[in-house]
């Protein structure tokens, strides 16, 4: 089956599940109000209920009525604080006894508590009203109401889709893996779910460069994982005592454990491994000049093809080529990779028209070992600055005919 | 006499008054006032007169947010267990579901800030927490606050996806750490696709950022693998009359950087004076005195709090040669610091830490300075 319809199922499949999640909540809610009534009949003047709110009816608020219009407007006028509303009103996650924080409000013969955040499904929310001061009509024992969201589904959906590079070779200066998930992941100590081991299932130790803040792209379906620069083996200087994470003629997996949590808080549906083979360091830069274009016909939507001979980086070439016109205007398309991420495919939203165009790269491209057009990733170390800071780019003519 | 003394004393203290307040509005008087939106809240850092710095790595930006926090409290000790598990209740949520992002101590009142992830997916929501001496939390309301935001120099700019697809650019730039120095903000970070480490110096109040007032630099001193490295947590250290930036890298080499010469645009080579051990990263980094002397606290991922003499910090030798293990700047691991996440400078004779427990509870508390 193909990845984009794949990706549609998964999607729709995604949708259905939030739908009979909502019309679940729905019901619960619009139940809950019974419920409730059985566990505050002590105070049969008084009510808990825990009720869509009207303004954003995916969130819920905790409506205590049964007040006297005297109570309620003597609230109103007091102008209190957090501290003193909590007094009257506290609502509380799970068994703590610090109380959520929120607004509270009169509303016609209710009083509300809209909570600041939405509630989480799977947590206990309580409910205490307390006694009111100096309100002695209206003096209700402490009653509690309880309330908790419908579970989500708890069978785990989420998959690793793809590791790039996608090569079962890589060079032993490897620069990044990125990982790609089939929906959002969940943040915090993800390290300890990314294995690299060797062919004897032996782990590496500590061959990622561990970043604290995470390297995910804003979806969190995205992991960017850069070997340590330190634990990169260099051709001039021996490494220290650690080794490299890589070396040539060996044969690595890169596993990536079922414990890992989507953000939904589902472990993967199954663990994911890469198996490769490393081959010697490439500290060649890409050179444009040797790429091998495969021209479309004018009037066509045929693709522009450009084989790299060698693989690059995934997220990188996607981002760095743009195709102009000769009168500098953009080609707008749709970019994919073949052949392991050798070859960059091109296909333009409207056909192509007889004439001059000029692909146009940034030299920020790098190939699997983070060489750059025109610079080795591990040579002199400011010769790229103004390169980074300027960005330049290399531009390529090619004709349509 | 007595009546002109009083007067003259009360002339004075108007006149100071007016000074101060002159010298605070220095610092914000560039700022709007209205509601602070974040869309992630990364490391922290105090500024002057209660202004907390904010890395908001999905916005690529940093904010000046003035806390109005700009009353000495007098107290001298800070202690919350199970911090994170009173922050979830706060925020209505579980502890497993809150993420400490760091932590900072404002110099004037002492009180403790937190940037805290509700939530670990897409749609977590930053929240800034401030931990008062008297142990009592609250959530800051950014409703209607004063602030400032500096957006940090766009990205290269996206080829195919097109300035309509912007939103989808996966292309973000993760911020290590910041620190406010000499009128300055310096940010560490690092980029999730095209590998090049940047240390930014922005000026504040902020102005034009994008116009090139960047700096990217590298340091160059320890071999080649360094180079490339994130700045994994700094700090400002005086040597000799100079203003230095003391930086961190993984694994661990401590690195010397005069501010002075971070200007946009710069090539700085940055002197290495310590190797502190490799299978480590560091976390956080703080400058105290001590007995007439200095020293450097460094909290670490699996070398514990490392206390580093600065005596020969002068007359350091560059290590320009890679070494086994140790070398230069000498350290002591301090018994009893486990497993500290987060490290803060709290007063002259006291630092602020959070531990994590053995039951999953993390907690803050201040600690004297070894």
């Amino acid at each position: 089956m193909p990845d984009d319809v794949k990706e549609q199922r998964i999607k729709e499949a995604g949708n259905s599940r939030f739908l009979i999640w909502l019309i679940t909540l729905c019901f619960f809610v619009s139940l809950f109000p019974q419920l409730v009534h059985s566990q505050t009949e002590k105070n049969t003047s008084l009510a808990i209920r825990w009720i869509p709110n009207p303004e954003d009816d995916r969130k819920v608020l905790v409506e205590v009525s049964g007040f006297s219009g005297v109570t309620l407007r003597h609230l109103e006028r007091k102008m209190l604080s957090p501290a003193q509303w909590q007094q009257i009103l506290a609502v509380y996650a799970g068994e703590t006894n610090l109380a959520m924080l929120g607004t509270y409000r009169i509303v016609k013969d209710a009083l509300q508590f809209l909570p600041q955040f939405p509630l989480e499904p799977g947590i206990q929310y309580r409910a205490v009203l307390r006694t009111l001061p100096g309100q002695a009509q209206d003096k209700p024992a402490p009653t509690t109401s309880s309330f908790q969201l419908p579970t989500r589904n708890t069978t785990p959906t989420t998959f690793v889709r793809q590791i790039y590079p996608s090569s079962d070779t890589v060079p032993e200066n490897l620069l990044k893996f990125y990982l790609h998930f089939s929906a959002p992941m969940r943040r915090g100590n993800i390290y300890e779910f990314i294995h690299l081991r060797d062919s004897d299932g032996k782990n590496i130790e500590l061959p990622f460069l561990e970043i604290d803040e995470e390297l995910w792209d804003t979806n969190m379906t995205r992991l960017t994982l850069f070997i340590d620069p330190g634990r990169i083996k260099r051709g001039v200087l021996p490494l220290e005592e650690i080794g490299p994470s890589l070396e040539a003629g060996k044969s690595y997996s890169l596993v990536i454990s079922r414990e890992w949590k989507d953000s939904v808080g589902n472990p993967l549906k199954t663990e994911f491994q890469k198996s490769f083979r490393v081959v010697e360091a490439d500290r060649t830069p890409p050179d444009p000049a040797h790429w091998q274009f495969t021209l479309p016909s004018g009037g066509t939507l045929a693709p522009l093809r450009i084989n790299f001979t060698e693989p690059m980086d995934h997220a990188l070439s996607q981002r760095v080529f743009t195709v102009f016109t000769e009168a500098r205007q953009r080609i707008e398309g749709t970019v994919t990779l073949e052949s392991q991420e050798r070859v960059w495919v091109f296909t333009p939203t409207q056909a192509w028209r007889s004439g001059k165009y000029d692909l146009v790269i940034q030299t920020t491209l790098e190939d699997l070992a983070g060489n750059n057009i025109g610079k080795p990733f591990d040579v002199d170390i400011f010769e790229g600055i103004d390169r980074y800071l300027r960005t330049p780019t290399v531009r390529l003519p090619f004709d349509i005919r | 006499m007595k009546r002109y003394l009083s007067l003259l004393l009360a002339t004075v203290f108007v006149c100071s008054l007016l000074v101060s307040s002159a010298v605070a509005a220095k610092w914000t008087a560039d700022m709007k006032e209205g509601k602070l939106e974040l869309k992630s809240a990364g490391p922290l850092a105090f500024g002057p007169d209660g202004i907390l710095f904010i890395a908001d790595t999905k916005s690529a930006s940093i904010v000046a947010l003035a806390t109005g926090d700009t009353k000495a409290t007098g107290n001298a000790s800070l202690k919350v267990e199970g911090i994170n598990q009173k922050v979830a209740a706060l925020l209505g949520t579980s502890a497993d579901q809150i993420l400490i992002e760091d932590l900072a101590i404002n110099p004037i009142s002492h009180h403790a800030y937190l940037a805290v992830s509700r939530g670990r997916g897409p749609d977590a929501v930053p929240v800034l927490v401030r931990v008062k001496t008297d142990g009592k939390l609250e959530v800051l309301a950014l409703d209607k606050v004063k602030y400032s935001v500096a957006t940090l120099p766009d990205a290269p700019a996206d080829a195919m996806t097109g300035p309509a697809n912007r939103q989808s650019n996966p292309r973000r730039e993760s911020i290590t750490d910041l620190a406010f120095v000499d009128g300055r903000v310096l940010i560490a970070g690092l980029a999730n696709e095209e590998f090049a480490s940047a240390l930014r110096a922005v000026p504040f109040p902020f102005q034009n950022v994008e116009n090139g007032t960047s700096v990217e630099m590298y340091h160059g001193a320890h071999g080649r693998f360094e180079t490339r490295s994130p700045v994994r947590t700094f700090a400002a250290f005086k040597i000799g009359k100079e203003d230095h930036l003391l930086a961190a890298y993984t694994c661990t080499p401590l690195v010397q950087f005069p501010i002075s010469q971070l200007k946009p645009g710069a090539k700085i080579m940055g002197k290495t004076i310590a190797e502190l051990g490799n299978r480590n990263r560091p976390l956080d980094m703080i400058v105290y005195e001590r007995d007439g002397k200095r020293y450097l606290l460094m909290a670490n991922s699996s070398r514990g709090v490392m206390k580093i003499t600065t005596e020969n910090i002068a007359n350091a030798e560059s290590i320009t040669a890679p070494v086994p293990d140790k070398k230069g700047l000498t350290y002591e691991t301090i018994e009893g610091w486990t497993n500290v996440d987060q490290l803060e400078r709290f007063d002259a004779k006291n630092a602020v830490v959070i531990r994590r427990t053995e039951g999953g509870a993390m907690n803050l508390e201040t600690v004297p300075l070894p």
